[in-house]
């Protein structure tokens, strides 16, 4: 069955704030591809288009006319604009299915879903006390507040782990049955293509001959990239020839910075700050070994960007990453907020040739027969049709 | 001290608040004054955050008919948005 669906989302590609948007990306053009009407209303960013069509997706930009220093205000603003938006293609469109992504979309999502009498499905990417592992201050506490009344007032909820299915189910009391898991994917595509490692590596003045330990995130807590920094003195005792490159920006960075220094290893840690897409896939196919340290992660797409890559991933066994990765085949699982195992998963992929290799051809299966933007969509709209039925 | 100890530096901050009152591109640049009255900021104070803020290329000065503005760049708007996703 044919679905016309309004996609609702803060970030979608330029705006990309972290996974949200790949993720709304890939499931927009993959619906479109299978023949399905895809209207995504989001926010605008400098330089990109108001409207524009990518493989059959239509996006909507939507322009914030007004402002607030507070965010919580800001966000109930561009809510109010997108929900204009959505009335507007509401006169042309007839719409089956409304799709929000997190709470910040929620409000919009909500009342369009009441004024068009139309199922609302909601997909959480992460949760706030997940975020902030304690809700401390009003704002977190209305974050919260949002995130429960998005998942009450869905028909269906979507999760991109069963560690989320739990931590939902108990945080808000949902039925199970209400819930359904679908992980995210990647666009394997994108890594089908040749790239010069050694004219990479030169860009960022790493010698071939140089161990290449690469991360790639936001610089927040959740992500933990303190940790990684920790553990650099160890991973240089063992390879003194190991450099560091630290792709993406966030507010912890500064602090970052001066823990570098604090190693003793300034000199071969770099800060990209915020890198494209295709600079990310470069770096991704000409390092090493990639680290991904977080604290918490509903997901970790990142993970998956790296096993289709070709790169060895060394990652914190926590959240999604423990479902994604399996230790000692597809990558090296390390526990969190602990710089030795950090150290010990790197040096232990830097250290064996032979083994980062077998992870690497174990990975890149893995990737081709499960995650898929394909199968995601029609996951999907599997869901969809159960929220229009029932 | 750990990070879960390390507070928001203040240009952060200020960064995050001008890019909620929607200066994200040249045609929205804000002027100095208007700046201070959005964020309840004295002129010296904004300006040393605006300085801090242009040398690490988050924020764009530009001038318009002999009028300094400012605004946040693509940059400065992902830095804001990493807080909150």
């Amino acid at each position: 069955m044919k679905m016309n669906v309004c996609m609702l989302t803060w970030e979608f590609p330029p705006r990309i704030v972290g996974g949200i948007a790949r993720h709304c990306y890939g499931l927009a053009r993959a619906l479109a591809r299978d023949n399905h009407e895809i209207h995504v209303v989001t926010l605008d960013f400098p330089g990109a288009p108001m409207f524009e069509e990518i493989d059959g997706a239509k996006i909507h930009r939507v322009k914030i006319e007004l402002g607030h220093p507070n965010f919580i205000t800001w966000t109930f603003i561009f809510n109010h604009f997108l929900e204009k938006e959505v009335a507007t293609l509401c006169r042309e469109v007839e719409v089956d299915i409304i799709h929000i992504h997190d709470w910040l979309t929620a409000s919009s999502g909500i009342a369009t879903k009441n004024f068009l009498k139309k199922p609302l499905v909601s997909t959480v990417h992460s949760t706030e006390v997940g975020r902030v592992q304690e809700l401390r201050s009003p704002d977190s506490y209305l974050i919260d507040g949002m995130e429960w009344w998005m998942t009450y007032e869905a028909k269906k909820i979507i999760l991109c782990s069963n560690s989320m299915k739990w931590e939902i189910c108990n945080h808000f009391h949902l039925p199970q049955d209400k819930i359904a898991v679908i992980p995210n994917a990647v666009d394997a595509h994108e890594y089908d293509r040749h790239v010069d490692r050694e004219t990479v590596r030169k860009r960022y003045s790493i010698e071939p001959y140089d161990k290449l330990v690469l991360f790639v995130g936001r610089l927040v807590p959740q992500k933990g990239v303190e940790h990684l920094i920790k553990a650099i003195p160890r991973i240089v005792q063992q390879h003194n020839e190991a450099k560091f490159l630290i792709a993406g920006d966030g507010w912890s960075r500064s602090y970052l910075e001066s823990l570098a220094v604090s190693t003793g290893y300034r000199d071969r840690i770099r800060f990209l700050g915020f890198i494209s897409d295709s600079e990310r896939i470069d770096l991704m196919m000409s390092a090493d070994v990639l680290v991904v340290p977080s604290v918490y992660e509903p997901f970790g797409i990142v993970a998956l960007e790296g096993m289709a890559a070709g790169v060895p991933v060394v990652a914190s066994n926590v959240g999604g990453l423990s479902e994604i990765v399996e230790h000692d085949r597809t990558g090296v699982l390390v526990y969190p907020e602990n710089p030795e195992s950090i150290a010990w998963g790197v040096n232990r992929v830097l250290s064996d040739y032979g083994y980062s290799q077998w992870i690497i051809e174990n990975a890149k299966k893995r990737i081709r027969d499960v995650y898929s933007w394909e199968a995601v969509g029609r996951k999907t709209v599997k869901i969809y049709e159960q929220a229009c039925k029932g | 001290m750990g990070l879960r100890g390390y507070s928001m530096p203040d240009e952060i901050y200020f960064l995050c608040l001008l890019h909620n009152v929607g200066a994200t591109s040249s045609d929205r640049a804000l002027t100095l004054e208007e700046i201070s009255r959005w964020t309840v900021m004295e002129l010296d104070k904004v300006r040393e955050n605006l300085e801090k803020l242009i040398s690490t290329e988050y924020v764009q000065r530009i001038f318009e008919q002999g009028t300094e503005r400012f605004h946040v760049t693509t940059n400065g708007i992902r830095k804001v948005l990493s807080m909150y996703s």
